[in-house]
């Protein structure tokens, strides 16, 4: 069995330090997706747990042994790389046996397990091929393929559907989100696409500047993101920001003005206090439906884009915000209109000065102050 | 990789041996270069001091021979050569890659067999002809041989790297209306400017260093490249190690400084993939 | 492609294959005409030449063959011209062995990842390729010269001085020791273009191969060194193209004369000596175009089969 922990991993180039005192734990059988934007270290922590690179401090335990000093071949691992590494100039079955020959695996043996994952890959017709003769999805599989074949305990993948077309990356991912299913093993998986994340992972973990942001079930990070970085990084388009400030705080809440209206929060830790720069959230896709509970945010529409099922207004409400609703197909608004979006109050997310989410007891209707 | 440290002290210690060896004759020459003979002889390996400085083995080689004259030879030869090769060849290059025509394969082709088939092999009947166009013991004969044997590296380099330049910008300039000559002219010409160094450790070099074309085409007094030049003075004077050392150093120097100086454009450009 | 449209502007009223574009003829013209007059007919020229014998009167007559089978048969010149030839495949083997194996072990440890000091290594390892072959040639005649005794000492400091010997001077000794100098000087070049090979292999691909289990050994045998081989080919041509064109280092070093005996003479020294005579021999032109068109044939040779043989086999790999 195989679960992963990190201890205290931290990791320097020189003096540049791009990971700092990560702990993670990846328990057996789970699908753990690293996301952040380029250089937040998270393939660097992948290619830690590989044992492509060393740490300069913490510990890595696999299947609850120690790895440090471990060879990556003797880590129980298997690795899909972005380029997907396939030796150019061997054939599509000897790329998938290579590893086995180290592994001292017999002839048969070898033969049965490459077959086995060609046919699950649909890979059988393309064994004799060298790479180049290869679509780009066929050479995906066939980097999946040599790392069926080793029957890891964990898999890595690094941004393993970058290099493909829109239509084709949908398509794998279901593949490999299939593959997890049955083969039940260990997956870790990185990329920069949210949707990725939140489509394949059972945990995801969001990285900035070398931390971890946040650790949870892709939809925990939707509805109650701890920080701004994640808020914005998760969910598409990103979730709007306003510049608000707290009033007054007393025992019904705390009030709050924002772009030209007032909420009353009532948080649980009382964290807030009277005079608080904070920053309010709320999603486009929130913001459309007209309610009870909704509190209306007046602007002027810069830009509207329809897609057809949906459209985006682009506007900038009266306290100088920038935001996007989601809104109808169909909706009837141009440039230069003044508009309402209705903000259920339910939606909104509320972050101190520092970023950090401030958690929300109740939500209460407020009063425009205009 | 894990656990590479000590492996990395004996790769420095593999690299600086051979190091030693790949540079330390050169050093042993320009120190003893600067030493009496007494001190040549008595401690090779020292560096030159108040005591055993001297700087006669200079004086004799100017004394002796043209070693200036040399110097201008080999640096017009090879500037002249190098201008050229770069402006034809560009000319070359850019007709061979821009247009398709009948022939175009050929020509390249054509063009290739300079590469793989050294010039030298036809110096007889070069004597013959440069003595029946009255160029024997002329810079010319060599400029125009030079030329000659640097074109076809420097068209397929200079080709390749034309390649590169954006499509867009001679199509631009042609919906502009701009002829081809100035399209050459204006945009190619200015844009290979990087290439420049690439041709320029293939083909200047070897012209720099050359003995066998000075030697048969331009051997008389007054004509000498330093490779030749130095070569002639050696012959002469083989028992003055000071002189022989002087002028080693003296040929060794230009080259030392030059390379030095602008090693990091000829490194890129020798593993630039120019070669493939 | 593009010249679709050159064409079409240049061409104008004029119907367009009547005429070879003026503007094409005009680029290329000169490039062409220097070529053709210096390089391509010289080397026609040669071989025509090469089937012409020369009286003392300066009259030229064809005689076919007849000197290639001098060349071959005689005993005034077969000799020394399988002694040429047979020197220079040993001076061509040695370059091949101990230049190009050096030049691959120091591309190899130039290429490890993140070696510190890499640039300055590469710079000075390079620095005598960049010399003129007579000025090496004459500082290791001064270097090994028993006379200034530097050589010998450093030997003893090592404690192999009972090794050395007269080694330019010894007919047993001098081909191997000019070759060894010319190996010196010209790693360089293997070790620059398999250095360039070697760090365009993406990082993934020895990645992959530690997780698949490669040792350091391993990842160079099947994963590194299969990817260069086209680069070793290259190198090979290129070694042997100039090996069987070299005389600068022989004629700086023992002369025309090649010596001691002829055993260091090669075919470019041997080339030199025909054409332009020695001691008491005459120099003869169309002898000497022979040699170089015998020459000329063993470079073909050598370029047919690496082109036929060697480099189709060897699949050049686009990462």
């Amino acid at each position: 069995m195989a679960d992963v922990s990190l201890h205290g991993i931290a990791k320097s180039f020189g003096p540049v330090e791009i990971l700092h005192d990560i702990d993670l734990r990846v328990n057996d059988g789970e699908f753990v997706v690293f996301v952040g934007p380029s250089g937040c270290g998270k393939s660097t922590l992948l290619r830690i747990i590989a044992g492509l690179e060393t740490v300069s401090a913490g510990e890595i335990r696999i299947g609850g042994r120690r790895v440090n000093e471990m060879p990556p071949a003797d880590r129980k691992i298997a690795m899909v790389f972005q380029s997907y590494a396939l030796y150019p100039h061997m054939s599509v079955y000897k790329n998938m046996a290579f590893g086995l020959k180290f592994a001292k695996t017999n002839k048969a043996e070898v033969d049965r397990r490459v077959r086995q994952a060609a046919e699950i890959l649909k890979l059988s017709h393309l064994l004799d091929r060298k790479p180049r003769e290869l679509s780009g999805g066929q050479r995906q599989r066939v980097a999946i393929g040599r790392a069926i074949v080793r029957e890891p305990s964990v898999f890595l993948f690094d941004e393993p559907l970058s290099n493909l077309d829109a239509a084709l990356r949908v398509n794998t991912r279901l593949e490999i989100a299939k593959l997890h299913r049955e083969l039940g093993a260990t997956m870790i998986y990185v990329t920069h696409d949210q949707i990725e994340a939140m489509t394949l992972a059972s945990k995801i973990v969001v990285l900035n500047h070398g931390r971890i942001e946040q650790v949870g079930a892709p939809l925990d990070l939707y509805h109650a993101p701890q920080n701004l970085f994640v808020a914005g990084f998760i969910g598409s388009p990103r979730m709007n920001f306003i510049k608000g400030q707290v009033r007054s705080v007393d025992e019904r809440g705390a009030l709050i003005a924002f772009a030209g209206t007032e909420a009353l929060v009532q948080e649980a830790h009382g964290r807030l206090a009277k005079g608080d720069e904070i920053t309010l959230g709320i999603r486009p896709e929130h913001m459309a439906s007209e309610g009870p509970q909704t509190i209306p945010l007046e602007g002027e529409i810069d830009a509207v884009e329809r897609l057809g099922e949906a459209s985006f207004v682009y506007m900038k409400l009266t306290g100088g915000d920038d935001v996007i609703v989601r809104s109808s197909g169909d909706i009837d608004a141009s440039p230069g209109e003044r508009f309402a979006a209705h903000v259920p109050v339910g939606a909104l997310h509320v972050f101190d000065a520092s970023g950090q989410a401030v958690q929300i007891q109740s939500r209460v209707a407020a009063r425009s102050t205009s | 990789m894990p656990t590479i440290r000590p492996g990395r002290i004996a790769v420095h210690i593999a690299l600086i041996l051979y190091l030693a060896l790949a540079i330390g004759p050169i050093v042993l020459i320009l120190i003893n270069a600067f030493k009496t003979r007494r001190a040549i002889f008595a401690d090779p390996l020292g560096l030159p001091n108040s005591q055993t400085f001297t700087a006669i083995g200079f004086d004799r080689v100017f004394a002796n021979s043209d070693f200036g004259l040399y110097f201008l030879n080999s640096l017009t030869v090879t500037v002249v050569s190098l201008g050229l090769i770069i402006l034809i060849g560009a000319m070359a290059a850019w007709a061979l890659t821009e247009y398709r025509f009948r022939g175009n394969t050929i020509l390249s082709l054509y063009l290739a067999i300079g590469i793989m088939v050294p010039i030298r092999l036809g110096s007889v009947s070069i004597l013959r002809m440069m003595v029946d166009l009255n160029l024997v013991n002329t810079l010319t004969a060599l400029i125009l041989v030079y030329v000659a044997q640097g074109l076809p590296l420097a068209i397929l380099i200079l080709g390749e790297f034309i390649q590169q330049i954006p499509k867009d910008l001679r199509d631009a300039a042609r919906c502009d209306g701009v002829s081809e000559y100035r399209i050459f002219g204006s945009i190619i010409l200015p844009l290979i400017r990087p290439a420049i160094a690439t041709v320029a450790v293939f083909t200047m070099v070897p012209i720099w260093n050359d003995l066998w074309f000075p030697l048969i085409l331009a051997p008389g007094a007054g004509k000498q490249t330093v490779t030749l030049g130095v070569q002639q003075f050696i012959g002469q004077y083989v028992t003055d190690w000071n002189a022989v050392l002087a002028s080693l150093t003296l040929a060794i120097a230009p080259i030392l400084v030059l390379y030095l100086l602008f090693s990091r454009y000829l490194v890129r450009g020798l593993t630039a993939g120019a070669v493939k | 492609m593009s010249d679709i449209a050159a064409t079409n502007v240049q061409a104008g009223s004029v119907p367009e294959r009547s005429r070879f574009p003026l503007h094409i003829a005009v680029f290329l013209a000169p490039a062409l005409i220097i070529y053709t007059i210096f390089s391509i007919y010289p080397l026609v020229d040669t071989i025509r030449l090469s089937l012409y014998a020369g009286d003392e009167t300066g009259a030229r007559h064809f005689v076919g063959l007849g000197n290639f089978v001098t060349l071959l048969t005689d005993p005034a010149w077969s000799g020394q011209f399988w002694n040429a030839l047979g020197n220079n495949l040993i001076f061509f083997a040695i370059h091949m062995v101990v230049q190009n194996g050096i030049g691959l072990g120091l591309a190899m440890l130039l290429s490890l990842p993140r070696l510190t000091g890499g640039s300055i290594y590469r710079t000075l390892l390079f620095l005598p390729t960049m010399l003129s072959v007579v000025i090496i040639g004459f500082i290791w005649q001064l270097i090994l010269n028993p006379l200034w005794g530097i050589a010998p000492t450093l030997l003893k400091a090592v404690g192999l001085g009972s090794l050395f010997g007269p080694w330019l001077g010894q007919e047993s000794t001098a081909l191997v020791t000019v070759s060894l100098i010319s190996v010196w000087q010209f790693v360089g070049i293997p070790m620059m273009l398999i250095y360039a090979a070697l760090i365009n292999i993406p990082d993934d691909l020895m990645d992959a191969a530690t997780v698949d289990g490669a040792g350091p050994f391993s990842v160079f045998w099947f994963v590194r060194l299969p990817l260069i081989l086209p680069t070793l080919g290259v190198v090979s041509i290129l070694t042997f193209v100039a090996n069987f064109n070299a005389f600068d280092l022989i004629y700086a070093v023992k002369g025309a004369l090649a010596g001691p005996n002829f055993s260091t003479d090669i075919l470019g020294t041997f080339f030199y000596r025909t054409f332009f005579g020695y001691q008491l021999q005459v120099g003869s032109p169309t002898m000497g175009a022979a040699v170089a068109t015998a020459m000329l044939i063993v470079i073909l040779l050598g370029v047919l089969i690496y082109l036929f043989g060697v480099q189709r086999r060897l699949q050049r790999h686009t990462f």
